[in-house]
Order: C-alpha cells, then structure tokens, then sequence
C-alpha cells in the first residue's frame, strides 16, 4: 500500500450528514474547504514538532459505507460493574439506538443522537454547533467538522442538575477494514446547571480503526462539568480527540484524561476561560509501552481576569513508549490576578522510552499566580527493595510503585467503579509490561 | 537458626565486608556495635539482599537455606526481616495495602491462606496497639509524612506483623526520644520467644538496657572483632572502641 499524502481520502466519499439546514451544509463546506487548504503539518508546525504522521499516513482509514450493528453482546465486556449511567453508544462513530439506554431523564435535559437532533431540531444547535471550535480550528478538528458522521447533542437547561452520569461509550470494531470513525459531540450547560460526562473508547478486538472525535462544551455561567474521558483503544489503533471548551464566569469545569491504549493517539485540549471566575482543572494519566505514542496538547488561554486553572498530568512510560506532553497556558495582558499552576511528570521504566516534555506559561499580565514543574524519574532502587524486603515480589512492588504515582489522578475520577476500572486496567498493563 | 561464615562483600571496588562470620541461635538476641563505616548496615543489606553488594566469598544460611541464593522477597518469606536504619517513603501507596501485599506474600509462601478483610483489620490493630500507634497511620502512604519517631515505630510494627524468624534492626534506636526507644524495646520484647532471633545493630548501650541481649560482638572494618556478653556492650559504653581496636591492630 502507497502512503497517502494527505487526508482528502477522509473527506471525499464520506457519508457525512448531507441534509439539514443551510448553515450546516455552509459550515460543513468550509471545513473542507479549510482542510484542503491546511493540508498535512510538518515538523516545522510547532505542534507537531514531536509526532510524526507518517504512521497514520500509511494506512488507508475511510468512513465505513454504513453502520456496523453487532449484536447486544457486543456490550458486555465493555461494561463497568457497578456503573449506571445514561448510556449512548457510538460502534465506529455510529449512533447505536439498539444498544444505548438513555433512561429517564430529568425535565430540561435533552440528550441524544446529534445527527437526530440536527433533523428535527435543528435550531437548537444553531450558534452552538462548530461555535467553540471556531472557524480556526486545528487540523482534525476541521476535518471532523467536514466529515463527522454522528455524535451525542447533551443540552442542559440552566438551572438544571443531573446526578447520574453519563456516558458516551464508543466501540471501536475492525472486522469490516481500515475505518475511519469521526464522532462529535455537542454539550451545552445553561446557566448553574451541573452534569458529570464520561466519555469512553474502546477497542474490543485489537480493532484497527482511526477515531478522530471532537467534542465542544459550552459552560454558562456557574455551570459545573465533569469530564471524564478513558481511552482504552486496541493496540493497531489510532485515536484522535480534540476538546474545544467555553468557560463562562464562575463556571467549574473539571477534566480528567485517561489515555491507554492505540498506538498511536493524540489528544488536544483547547481550552478558554472567557468568563471571570472561571475554573478550569485539567488532570491526566497516560501510558505508553512498546509501539505506543501519547501526545498530549494543552492550549489554555486565561482571557479574562481572576480565573484559575490547573493542569496536572503524569506519564508512565515502559518498553519503547514514547509520549509528548505540549502545554501552553497563556495568560492575556488583561487577564489580572489568573491562577494557573502546570505540572508534567513521568515515571519512565525502561531506557528505551522516550518523552518529549515541554509546559510552556506565556504570560502577558503583570499580576499573576503560575507556575510550571516538569519531572522524568525512575523508580529509585531502594523504592523497589523496601517493599522486596517485605516479601513482595518485584512484579508487584513495580506496580504497586506505579500506581502510587498514578494514584492521585486516578483519585481524581467521579465514581468508585471507574477508579477501581482504571486501576485494574494500569495494573493490567504494568504487568504485561514486567512480564 | 543464621548461621554466617567467611562473608566478604564488595560495594564497586571496595571491599566491606572482610571475612564475617557470625551464629545466631533460636531465640537468641544478639547485638552488633562497632564505630560508624564499619560495616554494620552494608551487613544487613547483604543479608536481606539489597542490590549494588556484590558477595566474594562466603556464605549465610538461615535454617540450612541458603539465603544468597534468594531474592530479597524470597528471603522475607523464609523469614527474615530488616528493620531499616532509613526507612523508605513510598508515595501513593497505601499503608493497609502495602501492609496486607507483605502479610499475604509471606503466608502464601509459607502454604497458608490468605487472611480475609476482617481478620487483617482484627490483627493490624492489635499490633497497632503494641507499639502505641494510631489507627489513622492506615490511611497514609507508607512512611510519607511521618516522623522520625513513626518511622521507627512502624518498622517494629511490621515485624509484630510479618512475625519473622530472624529480625535485623538496624540503629532502630536512633533518633528516638527515651519514651519512644520505650515502646520499639517493648514492641520487639514481646516478640521474643524461644523460636525467634533477633540482631540488634547499636551504637549505644541505651537499647540494651531495655532489651537485654545474649551475646554482644564488635563489628569492626568488615570483621568481628571481639564477641562477648551484655557486659561488653557496658564497657564499651564506658571505655569506647578504642582500646578493643587496640588490642585487635597489637594481635
Ligand atoms: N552504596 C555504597 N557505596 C559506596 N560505599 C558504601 C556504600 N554503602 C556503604 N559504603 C561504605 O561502606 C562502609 C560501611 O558502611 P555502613 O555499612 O553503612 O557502616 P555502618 O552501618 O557500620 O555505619 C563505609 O565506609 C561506607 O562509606
Ligand atoms: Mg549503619
């Protein structure tokens, strides 16, 4: 197979949403447009400085010519003992009605397929919809803005506080070829209102599938947002995700980015807080192991005075892992009295990994709290001999080191049965990787 | 119970260990003084099975099992445990869970069943109380935040727990307050039976007034130099090395 040299194959044949209103036909054009123009990154792009595309250039993802339906047990090992949220599932990009259970939902929420809501209600996506990414978004995002095929439309009315979570489960299944999924998701929080999101995506079959999601959040004023986002795809996957999020005054959002699997996975997180008062609290865990690659970019502009924001991400890296961490916090000229403390670590278990670690503050205002810490360590001997000491083979005293250092992030999930998840599948992998 | 011959042991190039040799019986307390750099800690770490030791010669046995052959958890598990002179912090890791990984490690080892939820919590908190900790020192990481003191106290609340064969404690007296030195003596005097040997590693005869050991020998550059009752460790305290190191450079 030749490598590509650009993604127009991800933009013609598609099968797109081709009906709807005339500012969504317009929008959807332009990204292509855009795309097209763009083309494809080099290194001299700053932020693809550290991560090559060649490797996704390769392969020959499309958008599949229909939806794949498995069949309800498709579920099964994708599910969480003990969690019960409002579920959407997505198999490759595809809105899945059959396996979701949307449940009852509280009055002033609406939660559901985004192509649906774009067919039968359309207005209440207009101004919303590409509206947080903008018209100068990144690359993938553009390119999903042009092609995605479906996604989840959650709007929340002010005032309005949902207690159980949801989830926006996406399966990634290879069986059918070389796929391109292209998801996008909508949020809305009105005023004061309060949600907890969960996104996951998982490759159930070592699927060799191409996600390119893009999600937008929109939080009103003293709106608060969980988000919880776990990456789990197979090992000959690629993943892609770009947050875009609109923070008005006082509004609260928090964010965890759990990355695991594909081989290759890049995640972007754009992030503004426009409104005063605003918090936005960014946390990640990510690992990679031989033939992986994380990259992370964190773009956080503070543009108003008084908000804060935090961002803490650590990396566990074994084997011939490689991970990138790219975060950028800017703080404008009038953006007095912002908060915002950076920090990357990363444990690093064997000489072959590699990390590209580079937190970058520009800071524009004079009266400002920030800070920035990078670390990359091992696992200081005497750490493994004193639990060794104890009785406890090193495999396990590895991992228990491990997962001390994860610990905090993992912490910092919603609910007990994901915590649990999430330590059993790092656990999982630690393992794999001593072994 | 340990029985310890010839032992040389290299760190790089440097040869610490010159020919040690060493028995220590069932039931037996037997305590190691000697001046600072002579060797006392690199012995303790070889024993256990720390890296970076390299042994030239000789061997250490604990009940005919070779222990040189061992890795150090398997050395725990045969029932041999170090009370460290700096304990170690381990960050995000909790202290139940630590505590239960080592319990359950040395049982299985040893062909019995793992202890259930409730008969752990029972047993730790018995422990606890031996050694006058507080129950909260279960929620922490092991030894993050703890003091000086709780460092010390939480290596001999180990060993009550893991109940081994053969304790090392190395300077666990130091840097503790006399109330403090107290409560380790009376922790590791009630561990005391006719099956369980314990090597005291002090420099002051302070320790042994609380624990009373059989045999008191003089560690010094790597050799055993003088070995005799709880007598000696007073005349050390009254004397000092220096007439012992003497005798041995006049011999
Ligand atoms: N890891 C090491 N690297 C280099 N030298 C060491 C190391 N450990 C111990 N030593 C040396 O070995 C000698 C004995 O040290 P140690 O066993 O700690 O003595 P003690 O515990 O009796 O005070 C000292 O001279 C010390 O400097
Ligand atoms: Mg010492």
């Amino acid at each position: 197979m030749t490598a590509a040299s650009d993604f127009t194959s991800w933009l013609d044949g598609g099968r797109t949403v081709s009906d709807g209103p005339a500012w969504l036909a317009d929008w959807r054009a332009r990204a292509a447009q855009r795309a097209r123009v763009l083309g494809v990154p080099g290194r001299k792009d700053e932020s693809w400085r550290y991560t090559s595309l060649s490797a996704l250039l390769e392969q020959d993802f499309r958008p599949a010519a229909g939806p794949a339906l498995p069949a309800a047990s498709a579920l099964a090992p994708a599910l969480i003992t003990g969690f019960e949220p409002h579920r959407l599932v997505f198999v490759n990009g595809d809105f899945v009605a059959a396996l979701s259970t949307s449940g009852a939902l509280p009055e002033g929420v609406r939660l559901g397929s985004l192509r649906e809501r774009l067919a039968t209600d359309p207005g209440a996506l207009e101004g919303r919809l590409g509206r947080v990414a903008g018209a100068q978004a990144p690359l993938f995002s553009t390119l999903n803005a042009a092609g995605f095929q479906d996604g989840a439309a959650l709007l929340i009315d002010p005032g309005v506080a949902l207690e159980q979570p949801i989830e926006l489960l996406h399966l990634s299944l290879g069986d059918t070829g070389a796929i391109l999924a292209q998801p996008r998701h909508c949020i809305v929080l009105g005023e004061g209102a309060r949600a907890t999101l969960i996104e996951r995506y998982l490759g159930l079959d070592g699927a060799g599938v191409c996600t390119n999601a893009v999600i937008e959040v929109t939080l009103g004023q003293g709106a608060e947002l969980r988000h919880e986002r776990l990456q789990d795809e197979g090992a000959a996957s690629f993943h892609l995700s770009t947050l875009h999020l609109d923070q008005a005054p006082g509004s609260r959002y928090r964010g965890v980015n759990i990355g695991l699997g594909a081989r290759w996975a890049r995640t972007e997180l754009h992030c503004g807080c426009a409104g005063r008062g605003a918090e936005c609290d960014l946390q990640g865990l990510y690992l990679a192991g031989d033939g992986q690659l994380m990259d992370y970019h964190l773009d956080v502009i503070h543009s108003v005075p008084e908000c804060t924001s935090r961002e803490n991400f650590k990396g566990i890296l074994y084997g011939r892992g490689r991970a990138v961490f790219d975060g950028r916090v800017l703080v404008a000229r009038d953006a007095q009295k912002s908060d915002a403390a950076m920090s990357n670590r990363n444990l690093m278990l064997s000489e072959q990994a590699e990390i590209d670690t580079k937190p970058q503050l520009e800071i524009l205002a004079d009266d400002v709290k920030c800070s920035h810490g990078t670390t990359v360590g091992q696992i200081e001997p005497e750490m493994l001999f004193y639990p060794r000491a104890r009785g406890i083979a090193e495999p396990l005293a590895r991992r228990m080191l491990c997962l001390g250092f994860a610990g905090e992030i993992i912490e910092a999930l919603s609910h007990e049965a994901l915590r649990e998840q999430v330590t059993e599948q790092v656990g999982a992998r630690l393992e794999q990787a001593s072994g | 119970m340990l029985s310890v011959k010839g032992l040389r042991a290299k760190v790089g190039d440097e040869e610490i260990l010159k020919g040690l040799d060493l028995t220590v019986r069932p039931g037996e307390v037997h305590a190691i003084m000697g001046p600072n750099g002579s060797g006392k800690s690199t012995f303790a770490h070889v024993l256990s099975g720390r890296d970076g030791y390299e042994v030239t010669d000789g061997a250490a046995s604990l009940d005919g099992v070779d222990l040189l052959a061992l890795s150090p958890e398997e050395r725990a598990q045969q029932g041999l445990f170090l009370a460290f002179q700096y304990p170690v912090e381990l960050p995000g890791v909790n202290n139940t869970y630590f505590l239960k990984a080592a319990l359950n490690s040395i049982r299985k080892a040893r062909g019995e069943e793992e202890l259930d939820a409730v008969s752990f919590l029972r047993l730790i908190r018995e422990k606890l109380k031996i050694l006058h900790l507080d129950d909260s020192l279960l929620k922490r990481a092991v030894n993050v935040g703890f003091s000086g003191g709780e460092k010390k106290r939480n290596e001999i609340f180990q060993m009550a727990l893991l109940e081994p064969k053969l304790a090392i404690l190395d300077e666990t007296d130091s840097g503790l307050d006399i109330d403090a030195l107290r409560i380790v003596a009376e922790g590791v005097n009630a561990l005391r039976s006719p099956e369980r040997s314990v090597i005291l590693v002090t420099h002051y005869q302070r320790l042994l007034d609380y624990i009373e050991p059989d045999v008191v020998h003089v560690l010094y550059k790597g050799r055993i130099i003088r070995t005799g009752g709880k007598e000696l460790a007073l005349e050390l305290e009254e004397r000092g090395y220096g007439w012992i190191i003497d005798e041995e450079h006049a011999a």
